[in-house]
């Protein structure tokens, strides 16, 4: 809380600037750096424009929404359970979100009604737990996180039963969708907005967040209507996750492991925290992405594969060395 | 310098309040009125609803019946954040989700005070600090909360509430985990926090803490029944008998009564 | 009179070919898509391993530019560069090949990665061939657009003569019950409608799975002895890998077991929709016919 907040940020958004012009600048397509400067200054051949333009930009800054979404809602999650293990994949969301694109796939619908479903069925699995939680007894974190728990489970089995019986020929276009892809993004503005907009809500909700991680009690006695501000967090954090999982399928880890890391290097001031993770969950995943495209090109992997294998490590190797 | 400045003066008053025990069929109403310049005891047995008393008086958890007024204004009329700058409380027990210092968690006492943009400035870090020297863990500041003993923990949070500062302060068993040195520098901490015009009510477990520090007492009884007033009018060794189910010897030091329970 | 001659050759020569090189050519794609090229494409990728075949078929090999991974037929494939696997593309291999046509697999291909050719300017011709005829129909199509409608068309028609030539050889063949097991584990098979479902139809056999609802149902080992086909015919991972069938040996009490019909058909030849159906679906009446034969030795047993 009395840290300075301006310079670990600032080191965040250079290293997710650097990210994004290593992003830029690397592709199975080799593009001097300079002409990726002069694509950017209007001119350059047109093959160097619609590689750089039409599919690297579009799909870097996808990632870094993407990425700056799913850690803050993790970290938001986290707060507001009082639990290390709460992520939006946890309590369901993400499974919720899954079912409603498979099912759009499975009527053989594409594109944007996928997109809309999978959102409706981020939304509806939000609505589940909150109002199985809340049940007739008290809301507590440790209800929501079982409820969550539970709820998620039930919704594997549902999207194991429809990849059981969903067309042989519709199972790719599934699995690789249970994986996530950024490319698949359609357009990364709503994300990007979105993550903003979050950022600057969450700066003056950041003290309120930090009292509230001491409990429920000791924050309502200094001052805080904990019940009001515990909805807010979860809605935002199921819209988070919605509009992440809605932008590239399901790509786990990122909402887990960088709020810690976060914490273990930067404290818990989630004032600082949070604006953190959007930029450091970002600056991940296009990192991640630019990996995935390029390792082993012509053929791409999926996203979350990369994001497991760098975060694991250095997650365990942070853990290690934490106090 | 919140906390140095003499507080105005200032009543939490209980109407007819009757706490909600769950599978207590009835409670005696309380009509309490906890003044500046107060220090409060509370005794009982356990289970006798200390706790949910104290609860009850920081508008925690609604009362049966009955209501709370701070300076004649009920207190569910009144912001949650306006009414924690007037009433703090310690808990008896805390929990700590995520790893945080010592220094930040004084500094949450903070929160009331300041409007959703502002960050603790020189003056709010000035309060807490002062308040973990008046509370001999000035020196632990950047420890991690988790890492700490019982006691150091218990004194962690009573610098907290100081940083709060709020005009009366609630505390439930204050003195828990305490050494013996530790547990009069808090009693006389207090003590002193009441002659600069705050109102202090906390529940004890030591008869013998209430009897030499407090001046007002209230006994709670494990069937509902409770009695309050001056310490010297209360501290009777028929009632407290009664109260504790236990029979004691009275020994007078210093002309105030001390309790011990009888041998067999 | 000089430069007249040569004036008059020169306008001659632009009424002859100017508009066969500045001819359109539109078809109609498996979305319901009209695709115009204002020249024929010069430059192909083709999305799937069945969209390579195809377009080989149509007579435009040559100008194929790009493939996905496991496209091995014709063995000239092999030597065009890959963009990756058909589910996950590499686009900005793709787009420095610089094609100015992509054939699209409807279901096998991401939307979103065709959707994104089509918004940088590339014609995206869309296809999902399910019977035989839509096999010929989509060759036509893209000789069409590729300009090689001689040669599609002939291929295509060649293609067609020869499954009605099998239709009406086994128009009036003795039902030979039939299981196709199209994944050992799980156990899967195909149903009535299944392009593969299909040509047992044509052969005279009857799929003992044809009823189901799913086009690939998955069943189990108890299922096929219930039904107890008379031929059991499998694929197998790789073309000579026969020991999907080893498993109905321990099955002796089944008629296909007891008369040895278990017979192996190299998958690439039934599963891609392309011409070389026409030699899988002759194969498959061959070992139907193997079955029938082996009728009248049960009886002299």
């Amino acid at each position: 809380m009395i840290r300075p907040i301006a310079l670990p940020l600032a080191l965040l958004a250079l290293a997710g600037v650097l990210a994004t012009v290593i992003s830029l600048g690397v592709g199975s397509v080799a593009i001097d750096p300079m002409d990726v400067l002069s694509v950017f200054l209007g001119e350059g051949t047109d093959l160097q424009r619609t590689l750089v333009l039409e599919l690297r930009l579009p799909r870097t800054l996808s990632g870094f929404a993407t990425g700056g979404l799913l850690a803050v809602a993790g970290a938001l999650m986290q707060v507001l359970l009082r639990n290390p293990l709460a992520d939006p994949y946890v309590l369901g969301l993400s499974g919720g979100a899954a079912v409603g694109a498979l099912l759009a796939m499975l009527a053989g619908l594409g594109g944007v009604v996928v997109s809309g479903s999978a959102f409706a069925g981020a939304m509806l699995a939000t609505l589940m737990v909150f109002g199985l939680a809340h049940g007739t007894g008290s809301w507590t974190p440790s209800r929501l996180l079982l409820t969550g728990v539970v709820v998620a489970a039930g919704w594997g089995a549902v999207i194991t039963l429809m990849l059981a019986i969903s067309p042989a020929r519709e199972l790719p276009g599934m699995l690789y969708w249970l994986m996530g892809d950024v490319s698949y993004a359609r357009t990364p503005w709503p994300g990007l907005g979105l993550l903003l907009v979050v950022c600057f809500i969450v700066v003056p909700l950041g003290r309120s967040l930090n009292v509230l991680a001491r409990g429920p009690m000791q924050a309502a006695a200094l001052g805080i209507s904990v019940r009001p501000l515990e909805w807010m967090i979860y809605v935002l954090a199921s819209l988070l996750t919605a509009t992440a999982v809605t932008m590239a399928g399901s790509i786990g880890f990122v909402g887990l492991v960088i709020p810690h890391m976060l914490r273990m290097v930067l404290g818990n001031d989630q004032r600082l925290i949070l604006p953190a993770c959007a930029l450091a969950g970002g600056t991940l995943l296009v990192l991640a992405d630019t990996l995935a495209r390029v390792v082993i090109a012509p053929e791409q992997l999926p996203v979350g594969v990369i994001t497991a294998l760098l975060g694991v490590p250095t997650f365990l190797y942070l853990l290690y060395r934490s106090r | 310098m919140a906390s140095l400045k003499r507080p105005a003066m200032q009543t939490l008053k209980t109407r007819e309040l009757v706490i909600d025990i769950p599978g207590r069929a009835s409670g005696y109403p309380l009509n309490l009125a906890i003044e500046s310049g107060q220090i409060w005891g509370v005794l009982g047995p356990n289970g006798a609803g200390k706790t949910t008393l104290l609860h009850s008086l920081a508008g925690l958890r609604p009362p049966r019946s009955g209501s709370l007024c701070l300076n004649d204004k009920p207190a569910n009329e009144l912001k949650r954040r306006v009414l924690s700058q007037q009433l703090g409380l310690v808990f008896q027990d805390r929990q700590d989700g995520f790893p945080a210092t010592v220094l930040e968690t004084a500094l949450i006492g903070r929160h009331p005070w300041l409007s959703p943009w502002q960050m603790e400035g020189a003056d709010d870090l000035a309060m807490a600090e002062r308040a973990l020297e008046a509370l001999d863990v000035l020196h632990l500041k950047d420890r991690l909360v988790s890492t700490l003993s019982g006691g150091e923990r218990q004194r962690v949070a009573i610098a907290t509430l100081m940083t709060q500062s709020p005009h009366t302060w609630l505390l439930d068993e204050p003195t828990n985990h305490l050494d013996l040195h530790h547990q009069v520098a808090v009693m006389k901490l207090l003590t002193g926090r009441a002659k600069a015009g705050n109102a202090i009510f906390m529940c004890l477990h030591d008869l013998n803490l209430a009897a030499r520090w407090c001046d007002h007492i209230l006994l709670m009884y494990p069937n509902g029944e409770a009695c309050w007033g001056l310490a010297e009018r209360m501290l009777v060794p028929s009632a407290l008998e009664r109260l504790y189910n236990q029979e004691l010897q009275t020994v007078e030091v210093d002309g105030t009564p001390f309790f011990v329970p009888k041998r067999g | 009179m000089v430069k007249l001659k040569g004036l008059i050759a020169i306008l001659g020569w632009m009424l002859i070919v100017a508009p066969a090189s500045a001819s359109r050519v539109c078809a109609t794609d498996d979305l319901g898509e009209k695709v115009c090229l204002d020249r024929p494409a010069t430059r192909i990728a083709a999305l799937s391993p069945g969209a390579t075949e195809l377009a080989w078929a149509a007579g435009a090999g040559d100008q194929v530019v790009a493939v996905v991974a496991y496209s091995d037929y014709p063995p000239a494939a092999r030597e065009v560069t890959s963009v990756g696997s058909h589910t996950r593309m590499d686009m900005e291999r793709l787009l420095q090949l610089r094609p100015d046509l992509v054939i699209g697999w409807v279901t096998g291909n991401p939307s979103e990665q065709l959707a994104t050719l089509k918004k940088v300017g590339i014609p995206v011709f869309s296809i999902e061939p399910r019977s035989f005829e839509a096999v010929s129909h989509t060759i036509e199509r893209l000789s069409v657009l590729a300009g090689t409608e001689t040669e599609g068309f002939a291929e295509a028609e060649h293609f067609r003569q020869g499954i009605a030539g099998l239709r009406t050889q086994f128009e009036n063949a003795d039902p030979v019950s039939v299981f196709y097991q199209v994944w050992d584990e799980p156990l899967m098979t195909v149903n009535g409608e299944h392009l593969i479902g299909e040509m047992i139809q044509l052969c005279g056999g009857a799929n003992v799975f044809g009823h189901l609802d799913r086009l690939v149902p998955r069943i189990s080992a108890e299922a096929v002895v219930a039904a107890d086909p008379e031929a059991i015919l499998a694929g197998g991972m790789g073309e000579e890998n026969r020991h999907w069938l080893a498993r109905w040996q321990n099955f002796p009490s089944l008629t296909a077991t007891a008369r040895d019909n278990l017979f192996f058909i190299p998958p690439s030849l039934v599963q891609r929709p392309t011409p070389r159906m026409l030699v899988g679906t002759r194969l498959f009446c061959d070992k139907l016919e193997v079955a029938r034969d082996r009728r009248s030795d049960g009886v002299h047993l």
